[in-house]
């Protein structure tokens, strides 16, 4: 699966005044390769300052259409990729990419009928709009909620995208914008455009369920966004009975630099069992289990960095580890013994850990 | 008499009188298929439920804070006592009235009196994990009415309804508002006749012209089209030329503007196996079939009209007493005599279709009983409905013995 694959840019497009979209073309060969359901990323790989750079990306496509793969990327401040993506890529240009993959996706049947609340932050829209669009096309009696969060009118990622869609499938979507920061001085003519006023919280998020309850009543709950965002989408929809169950959600935004003071045991012992491999060696001092592997010379599945993805998952099978973050793994997982390696420090002597 | 059964037209005699075949009904007809369990307003606000019989199974539908309506099997995990009575408000848990075993609204238990001194065996484990949460069936919204399922993994809604959905009238129901006089139904009665003889009489084209020649015939009979999709009939006819012409006037209440002038007319499908709309021109009607015995079925019929003030009614009301059309059509009776007692001189086309068919049930057990002959076109329908009985029996066991 870790594997990448030269994939040409075939289209940028700018969809505010700091993020863009990109087409990559996929050819006939690598078709089944990248196929994805709506919701899942893929994993960008550059040669940044002579340094090997991964980012993982949310499609923004419909699997539902033979069409592109396309991803949205918005400018981080002092981001060293999306900048880079933002400011040098251009047609004709090749990336290496590594295959759709993701836990966070919706399961979208010709025959469901299903009422789908969605809400997205910035550009966590991205796999948001996949999942939006693939709905809306391939449950053709299905209904589509959203909620989109933005600082202002002009940082709205696919707003006419969005709004043609709203137009076509008038009957079975609605959409409402929040704005936290509304530029109301620059929209002279404010029925324009109709929003709600702060960011996708608690107030908001009730107000939208409350005004348009669900049609179909097997509904779910699709969030993305940063992680107050989530936190705080997860809460209200819990307080409003929501079963856990019914609940999705990604982590979104810009890569936090942990706080995290602990240091773990130095000089511990790491033991990975990997593509049938025993590795034995010693965890670099401060470095999670994939930061370690990685420095021996091993190549172990990752891609995020920022425990999203759970590309980098594996099983612990001796001693403890702590994570800096999680933003993927469940309660009952973590029960299990499933760790994020990218973000795991050891906590004892020895770990082990088992590459499923 | 012979001992070879007697048929209708396509099912036994018996299916029509016996409480064996009635037995069956219930277990593979009513208690498989998604049945009308009211309007979506009946369940408004959080908390809201209500409950009613499907079938063999009493289910209870209740809204959460999150608008979503959930459905449960309405029965205590514990001794099986109904938790809830037909209808009520706000409630935040549910609690059964024996020995107050307490669920969520997700149907989970919460709380069991006297836990550890009494059920030992359940106290190393969170109660919502013992397995004795209420048994969840399935609930869901069509054209604004409430369905209910008995089975929580029910085939969608729509994989029932849905191709027949575009037959229906365009009526845009959601905006519509039930008139009713102290919170009862437009019409309930009990009826002595099979509950299939009833749903027969409403799809007979063939009767239209005849019984009802004094009462429909403001609709015109012979540009009648229908057809079924599935096991579900649909049925439209427009309206004669003089009331269309006179329509504004005439229409007895204000029209329902959601149809389209050139849609106007009087959609009347049947819903499998149990549920016919009658959707006019400016009423919207449910008409529930409910069977209580081999030959006792209730009817309850909800009724729909425009949402506009009490003036706009009283308007139409006066327009429509003077309007012409009316001296000719839609309130004879078929015979002249007294309209207080004899039905079929009432001049109202509900009073002649149960008359028909108590009449009907009357003779099925005569021994000189038989269906002669069926009408090719008009008729076909009444044929078809019995096959898609037989047929949904049939795919759900009944004859498996």
């Amino acid at each position: 699966m870790s594997k990448f694959y030269l994939l040409s840019v075939v289209e940028v497009k700018k969809e505010t005044n700091d993020a863009i979209s990109i087409a990559l073309d996929i050819s006939k060969e690598l078709y089944n390769i990248f196929s994805y359901k709506p919701g899942q990323f893929v994993t960008l790989k550059f040669t940044i300052n002579g340094k090997d750079v991964r980012r993982s990306y949310s499609l923004c496509s419909t699997p539902a259409l033979e069409e592109f793969l396309r991803i949205g990327v918005k400018r981080v401040k002092d981001g060293l990729v999306s900048n880079h993506i933002n400011d040098n890529l251009h047609i004709g240009d090749t990336v290496e990419v590594m295959p759709p993959d993701g836990r966070f996706f919706a399961s979208i049947k010709k025959g469901n009928y299903k009422t789908y609340y969605l809400f997205a932050a910035g550009s966590g829209i991205t796999p948001i709009l996949s999942i939006l669009k693939t709905v809306l096309l391939t449950e053709k009696r299905s209904f589509v909620y959203i909620l989109y969060g933005n600082s202002n009118e002009e940082t709205i990622m696919f707003k006419e995208e969005l709004s043609d869609l709203q137009k076509r499938y008038s009957g079975r979507l609605i959409l409402a914008h929040t704005l936290s920061k509304a530029k109301s001085s620059f929209w002279p003519n404010k029925k324009k455009i109709d929003f709600l006023e702060g960011r996708v919280n608690v107030k908001n998020i009730r107000w939208f369920i409350n005004e348009y309850p669900p049609y179909a009543q097997n509904s779910e709950y699709y969030i993305c966004g940063p992680d107050t965002m989530i936190k705080n989408a997860q809460d209200v929809l819990m307080d409003m009975d929501v079963p856990k169950e019914r609940i999705f959600m990604e982590y979104f935004g810009s890569k936090e630099i942990t706080n995290d003071t602990i240091r773990g045991v130095i000089n511990a012992k790491l033991i990975a069992h990997l593509k049938g491999e025993r590795i034995e060696t010693e965890f670099t001092k401060g470095r999670t289990v994939l930061a370690s592997l990685l420095a021996n010379g091993n190549e172990p599945p990752y891609s995020c960095e920022g425990g999203v993805c759970s590309t980098c998952l594996c099983k612990l099978k001796q001693g403890k580890v702590r994570m800096h973050k999680n933003l993927s793994l469940s309660k009952e997982e973590i029960n299990k013994g499933y760790i994020l390696s990218c973000q795991s420090i050891p906590m004892t002597n020895i770990v082990e850990v088992v590459y499923e | 008499m012979t001992n070879q059964k007697k048929r209708m037209h396509v099912l036994p005699v018996e299916a029509y009188t016996s409480q064996e075949w009635f037995d069956l009904e219930m277990e593979t007809v009513f208690s498989t298929t998604w049945q009308f369990a009211g309007f979506v307003e009946d369940v408004a606000k959080p908390g809201d439920y209500i409950s009613v019989q499907a079938g063999l199974n009493n289910i209870f539908i209740i809204k959460g804070r999150d608008h979503r309506l959930r459905a449960f099997h309405n029965m205590c995990r514990h001794r099986g006592t109904q938790l809830l009575r037909a209808v009520g408000k706000d409630q935040k848990a549910i609690t059964c009235p024996y020995h107050d075993w307490t669920y969520d609204l997700e149907g989970k238990l919460v709380s069991v009196p006297k836990k550890e001194q009494e059920f030992p065996d359940l106290c190393n484990k969170e109660l919502h994990d013992c397995e004795l949460n209420l048994h969840e069936a399935s609930v869901d919204v069509f054209k604004g009415m409430l369905f209910v399922h008995p089975d929580k993994d029910a085939p969608n809604i729509m994989s029932f309804f849905g191709e027949v959905e575009s037959h229906l009238g365009p009526h845009i129901v959601e905006e519509l508002v039930e008139f009713s006089e102290n919170n009862e139904p437009a019409y309930y009665k009990e009826i002595n006749a099979n509950w299939k003889i009833i749903v027969e009489n409403y799809i007979d084209h063939y009767h239209l012209a005849h019984l009802h020649e004094g009462t429909l015939n403001m609709y015109d009979h012979d540009k009648a089209q229908f057809g079924w999709k599935g096991p579900h009939y649909w049925f439209y006819e427009p309206l004669v030329p003089e009331y269309t012409a006179d329509l504004k006037n005439a229409s007895p209440y204000p029209l329902i503007d959601s149809v389209p002038e050139d849609k106007i007319g009087a959609y009347v499908p049947w819903l499998f196996p149990n549920i016919g709309i009658t959707e006019a021109e400016s009423t919207w009607t449910t008409f529930h079939v409910i069977p209580t015995a081999p030959n006792k079925t209730i009817i309850v019929n909800r009724a729909k009209s425009m949402n506009v003030s009490e003036w706009e009614y009283t308007k139409q009301y006066g327009k429509s007493a003077l309007s012409k059309v009316w001296t000719k059509y839609g309130n004879k009776g078929k015979y002249n005599g007294d309209p207080k007692t004899d039905p079929m001189s009432s001049g109202d086309f509900m009073a002649e279709d149960v008359y028909a068919c108590e009449q009907q049930q009357k003779s099925l057990t005569s021994p000189m009983f038989s269906i002669g002959a069926r009408a090719q076109k008009g008729e076909y329908a009444v044929m078809r409905f019995q096959e898609e009985v037989k047929k949904w029996m049939e795919a759900h066991g009944a004859f498996d013995k």
